[in-house]
């Protein structure tokens, strides 16, 4: 006990023995409320860990989740990108028929039934259609 | 604690199961001599049950999964810090209270006789002797400033080395050496031997 690795002194000695029986005198009460507390500490100990625990194997759940949020935030910024407005569903229904113009002018399959088109007969049945509702009226 | 899958060995459980008995042991290994440690401080039965209490807590809550050999040093460590807060709420409370018209008295608890009851197994002369040693070696280490006082039953009633007891009052190893010795020298100073 001597700070210096001596041997104690009588007076260390004896003051170890008077210390040693007053803590042994201690009543039985504050025993009691001691031992309470330790108890008290000892679950509370316990308790951290087990909430340290089921944090844990909560991880694959909100691993889970956290994902499905992700995929949802990248979806949700993709979506003006990828999807017209409303107001403008129109406008861009006229631009798709002219690109489908387009197409068949460059298909040439089309060309060749526009080649075999027999204009002077639809020109003469127009005519006749016409002059038939003239001598009716 | 998660529970075991069907045919496994909860080895957490036991791992936890062992933390837990080697906590209490060492709680119950320390309690009474941190108890007296406490008194000594605050010279208040309840004060030095409240200290003692909560520096457990704060051991269990915030060092239970440190190794078992750093416990001691940093529970005693908590406790001085416990202690010091309350003697520095008493002095704050007793410079309020005596600005106060009325103030009651503290001293006036029922003692339990039976609880207070010493131990059986000592002649009377021998506990007489004992009893008038203890008071004296009580009131002269009341008298101590602290860190004398910390130093010394640290020391001779804890049985800590000079390391661990560096540790736990958080100064250097000269220092706790230094105190010790002049709570040594004072004591004598005033008991003699202390012939018991």
């Amino acid at each position: 006990m001597n700070p210096l690795h001596e041997p104690l002194t009588e007076f260390e000695r004896n003051a170890r023995t008077v210390l040693e029986e007053s803590v042994r005198r201690i009543d039985g009460r504050t025993r009691s409320r001691l031992n309470q507390a330790r108890q008290a500490a000892v679950a509370a100990a316990a308790a951290r860990r087990t909430s340290w625990w089921s944090g844990l194997t909560l991880m694959p759940a909100a691993g889970a989740a956290t994902a499905a949020l992700l995929v949802a935030v990248v979806l949700w910024q993709r979506q003006p990108a990828g999807e017209l407005p409303l107001l403008e569903a129109p406008r861009a229904a006229a631009e798709h028929a002219g690109v489908e113009d387009m197409d068949l002018l460059a298909d040439s399959e089309a060309m060749e039934l526009m080649e075999g088109w027999d204009g002077s007969f639809y020109e003469w049945a127009a005519a006749q259609n016409d002059a038939s509702g003239e001598s009716n009226s | 604690m998660p529970a075991a899958l069907h045919g496994d060995v909860d080895l957490t459980d036991s791992a936890d199961q062992t933390r837990s008995r080697a906590l209490n042991q060492f709680l119950a290994g320390v309690e009474l001599k941190a108890f007296k440690i406490a008194q000594a401080g605050l010279r208040h039965e309840d004060d030095a049950h409240d200290a003692v209490q909560d520096a457990m807590l704060q051991l269990a809550r915030a060092y239970a999964d440190r190794p078992a050999e750093e416990w001691r040093p940093l529970f005693y460590r908590i406790l001085e810090n416990r202690i010091r807060d309350m003697q520095r709420r008493r002095t704050v409370r007793g410079r309020v209270i005596s600005w106060l018209p009325f103030r009651g008295d503290d001293d006036d608890e029922e003692l339990d006789p039976i609880a207070q009851a010493p131990s059986p197994d000592l002649q009377p002369a021998q506990r007489m002797e004992l009893d008038q040693a203890m008071g004296a070696l009580e009131k002269a280490l009341g008298e101590l400033p602290r860190r004398q006082q910390q130093a010394f039953l640290l020391r001779t009633l804890e049985g800590m080395d000079v390391a661990a007891t560096a540790l736990a009052m958080g100064c250097s190893q000269g220092s706790v050496k230094t105190h010790y010795f002049r709570a040594v020298q004072s004591l004598r100073a005033q008991l003699g031997d202390l012939y018991v």
